[in-house]
């Protein structure tokens, strides 16, 4: 990216002094997180042994057979609008090949906003669906079988439990047992919006009490819906906000930490829920440092269940993850080459074994993703699983001598700042103390320094065109759908949910927070009872 | 310097939580010599215009990601109508389609920048406001 920009602002002649006379070069051999490439690598630098994939710890992948036993599942984000326009643009998806959904919720509701919530009223819609009611999931996912799809949910704690309701009420009522549910709810605190930043997490909710009602999210499920992921550890929006891979792989483990610990404390078996947490990753566009990131992250995985928390289920050491290609690289500037950019991004994470891919596309940086783009995402990797045969051997750069020892470069280097994250009394600790927060903004300004042009570091939003009817057809439905409705019902069910959450805040909320969805009680209506029992105020 | 004076507030309006770009671009006008009110996230129109008044501001600069742009730039000019603060400057920045840059410059919006404006074309046209 620096070398297109640079050669931008040259004149002719420098360019054909430098292209033909002097030879091209690279300005510099680091890698984004800045480890300094070798010239070569060769057996000084890596002679050691690699397990068997599937084997302990995982370096090779989780599986045996990796993709010649199954592809990644093609699995594009997708949501804007009113539900009913979110379910015609999955069918499309699933009808042009894609393997799996992946529902994205608008800001309003990931923040537990109603569409008539008069600072919500401007973004309704607008970066994922509106998802106010048990009405609007029905709507959202009709004609698609629940236990035939799975669905990543993008949703986070407390809201990412109002949304789980949602469609377990929804699988209830299509008498589709619990049991068969194949997918994914993200839950994850403090990373959804827009990364770990403090401001976005801590204004339309309390910290502690988003993360105990992620874990009763987690808790409740696991018994419940044995094929259900309970949460997606969020690494992506922390590495979109531009920090390195390594701080992206420390955080996100760290974090994972945080929950596991959480989960012990409530008596839970590690190996009852360890199997059903999973990753939710990046894949920049430094290839092989992407590569390595992920083979290093499965083995602090592996190597944590086991040797830390005593797991003795393999499935639970399994690092599972999910990817999404960044959005840093792309420019707005000649769109087409982020064409080229997200495929070599795909081919990262298929070399790196990822479990599931989205494909970010090429113009998110000015409009809305077009059926177009979205089609050419899904046809990218389409190209990379049954063209290039680059799926028919497992772990094709295990053994390559530069690949290994940045796997073990890493391995180091992560390791060594989740200790320096564990000293500081753990992921939300760190959070909670700005330390997050002073990392960040010294990767952002750094990225400001290395651009050096007004671009937005983030742009992977969809845009939607013609806004203003949407948004008044679901201020307008929310505001009849709240006045249809057995009031007394509701605030019964209300009133119980916030005495629970003062009274006694070690229980469990998860089944109350269900009554009150089936009760028809809105995201917000709920998330205000829970705001109000921890005496929450938000903006206006 | 000749930006010395200028008071520029910079923030967001509504849900949209993507401050990468606007944090960069404050950083930016403060190495220039501007003065500015960081006022991030979670803004209505409203408290903007009263920041405005309250500090006395010569500009505003919101930037956006999700396609809000219409819908806030317009309530946010007839804030700032209604308390007398047509003499300041509004600047808006972000993912913006290049379509919506005309619409928003007749409704009365002095500058937008789009993604991939360069930090010197940003200051320039900045510094251009009050020379119009």
């Amino acid at each position: 990216m620096i070398d297109l920009d640079e050669e931008k602002k040259m004149g002719n002649e420098e360019k054909v002094k430098l292209g033909y006379l002097e030879g091209e070069r690279v300005p510099n051999f680091k890698s984004l997180s800045g480890i300094e490439y070798q010239r070569i690598y060769g057996q000084s630098d890596w002679s050691g042994q690699l397990p068997e994939a599937g084997q302990y710890p995982f370096t090779r992948g989780i599986h045996h057979d990796m993709y010649r036993g199954r592809l990644w599942t093609r699995r594009q984000q997708s949501g804007y609008g009113t539900p009913e326009e979110s379910n015609e643009r999955f069918k499309y998806l699933l009808r042009v090949g894609q393997t799996g959904l992946n529902m994205d919720a608008d800001v309003g509701t990931k923040l537990g906003l109603d569409p008539d919530y008069p600072l919500a009223q401007g973004d309704v819609g607008l970066q994922g669906t509106s998802l106010s009611t048990y009405e609007d999931m029905k709507a959202l996912y009709k004609d698609i079988p629940l236990d035939q799809v799975s669905s990543t949910l993008i949703v986070q704690p407390p809201y990412s439990a109002v949304v789980m309701s949602q469609y377990l009420l929804l699988a209830k009522e299509r008498g589709i047992p619990w049991e068969n549910l194949i997918g994914t709810i993200m839950n994850c605190a403090l990373t959804q919006l827009v990364g770990p930043t403090l401001q976005s997490n801590t204004t339309f909710f309390p910290i502690d009490l988003a993360i105990k009602i992620g874990l009763d999210v987690m808790e409740y499920l696991i018994p419940r819906a044995p094929r259900w992921n309970i949460v997606n550890i969020n690494a992506y929006n922390i590495r979109e906000t531009g920090v390195s891979a390594i701080q992206e792989a420390a955080f996100s483990l760290s974090m994972a930490t945080d929950y596991i610990k959480g989960l012990m404390k409530r008596g839970l078996d590690v190996d009852s829920f360890a199997r059903r947490m999973a990753f939710f990753s990046a894949a920049h566009i430094d290839f092989f440092e992407e590569v390595a990131k992920l083979r290093a992250m499965r083995r602090i995985w592996a190597r944590m269940l086991k040797e830390r928390f005593g797991s003795k289920d393999e499935k639970s050491m399994w690092f599972r993850t999910a990817i999404q290609t960044s959005a840093l690289p792309l420019t707005a500037q000649e769109p087409l080459n982020n064409i080229v950019r997200t495929a070599v991004q795909t081919l990262a994470a298929v070399l790196a074994g990822a479990q599931s891919i989205h494909t970010t596309g090429y113009d998110e940086a000015y409009s809305l993703p077009t059926e177009e783009s979205h089609k050419l995402s899904i046809r990218t990797q389409q190209i990379i699983a049954y063209e290039t045969k680059v799926v028919n051997s497992v772990d094709p750069l295990g053994g390559s001598y530069l690949v290994e020892t940045m796997t073990d470069q890493l391995e180091e280097h992560i390791w060594e700042m989740m200790k320096v994250i564990e000293t500081r009394g753990g992921f939300i600790q760190c959070f909670k103390d700005g330390w997050v927060e002073e990392q960040i903004n010294e990767a952002r300004y750094k990225m400001a320094e290395a651009i050096e042009s007004g671009a937005e570091g983030e742009v992977k939003i969809q845009i939607f065109k013609h806004a203003k009817d949407m948004q008044a057809r679901r201020i307008a439905y929310i505001e009849e759908y709240k006045k249809n409705r057995d009031q007394e019902a509701v605030i019964r069910v209300l009133d119980k949910l916030y005495e629970l959450c003062k009274d006694k805040p070690e229980s469990n909320l998860f089944e109350p927070i269900m009554a009150a969805v089936e009760a028809k009680a809105t995201i917000q209506e709920i998330c205000d009872a829970l705001r109000k029992s921890a005496d929450f105020m938000i903006p206006s | 310097m000749v930006f010395e004076g200028k008071k520029l507030i910079l923030g967001k309006l509504g849900l949209d939580g993507h401050d990468n770009g606007l944090r960069i671009v404050a950083k930016w006008l403060v190495g220039a010599g501007y003065e500015v009110v960081y006022v991030g996230l979670y803004n209505t129109p409203q408290r903007i215009a009263q920041t405005a008044l309250e500090e006395n501001a010569d500009a505003i600069g919101i930037s956006f990601l999700g396609c809000e742009h219409l819908y806030y730039a317009e309530k946010l000019l007839d804030e700032l109508h209604r308390n007398d603060l047509g003499h300041v400057k509004v600047v808006l920045g972000g993912v913006i389609p290049p379509d919506d840059v005309g619409k928003l410059r007749s409704m009365g919006v002095n500058a937008v920048f789009t993604p991939g404006t360069s930090k010197d074309e940003i200051l320039k046209h900045i510094q251009l406001l009050w020379n119009q």
